[in-house]
């Protein structure tokens, strides 16, 4: 053994990286990417009596660079719809809402889906960063308590 | 050529740890400086006595031949 260390995520990126990340959460979440910002737009005007619940990822900021004001990713699973955007401020903002749903439900599936996010993104920046070091994957594999344990290793003169 | 190892488990809500195997001195702390810039902030840290040995750069070894004279020859 040599070091071993605790690493607390911070999410700084542009808007196409946390997209990446939004949609492998939604896909391993069980949700699907339903529309365009400008039908997600309407779709808000229609639904203001739904109960919502809205979170803000830890330390994000999402990067102004190539992203549209009005860029956000809607998606849906059953009655819960998620929207995924970059707030006023650049952090990325992460709102659950759906009708027959409790605040305690829509709180639920937003934290559920911002941790998922969080680790898909996380998961996709180490991956890439471990590749341009030259590091072979020796074995990944999803542990039962929804964890990633990946093993690397590299040859050094 | 030395072997340097890193296991990494990204927890369910993002959090990392990371295990630096094999690699001692400067270049344990370059692995470790190195994914804390990737991930994001250092929570806790724990150093073990391999982080403080030298890193091996070349080895020589060194032989020596004992006789014993017994004087029969």
């Amino acid at each position: 053994m040599s070091t071993v260390l605790i690493l607390a995520p911070v999410i700084i990126s542009n808007w196409p990286a946390i997209a990446v990340a939004a949609a492998g959460a939604a896909s391993a979440l069980g949700f699907t990417i339903k529309q365009t910002a400008q039908e997600a737009i309407k779709q808000g005007q229609q639904t203001e009596t739904e109960q919502n619940v809205e979170l803000e990822l830890a330390g994000s900021e999402v990067l102004a660079q190539g992203l549209a004001t009005d860029q956000k990713m809607v998606l849906t699973k059953g009655s819960m719809q998620i929207v995924v955007e970059r707030d006023a401020r650049g952090r990325c903002k992460v709102c659950a809402s759906g009708k027959g749903q409790s605040k305690a439900q829509l709180k639920q599936a937003a934290e559920e889906f911002t941790q998922k996010l969080t680790q898909c993104f996380i998961y996709d920046k180490v991956m890439r960063q471990l590749k341009g070091k030259s590091f072979q994957v020796v074995n990944e594999e999803l542990m039962q308590d929804d964890s990633i344990r990946i093993h690397v290793r590299r040859w050094v003169d | 050529m030395a072997q340097h190892e890193v296991e990494i488990t990204i927890s369910r809500t993002g959090e990392v740890k990371v295990h630096v195997k094999g690699a001692k001195g400067k270049a344990c702390l370059e692995y470790a400086k190195w994914l804390t810039e990737v991930v994001g902030r250092v929570k806790s840290q724990q150093n073990t006595n391999e982080l403080y040995e030298p890193e091996v750069k070349s080895r020589i070894d060194l032989r020596q031949d004992l006789r014993v004279d017994d004087g029969s020859s």
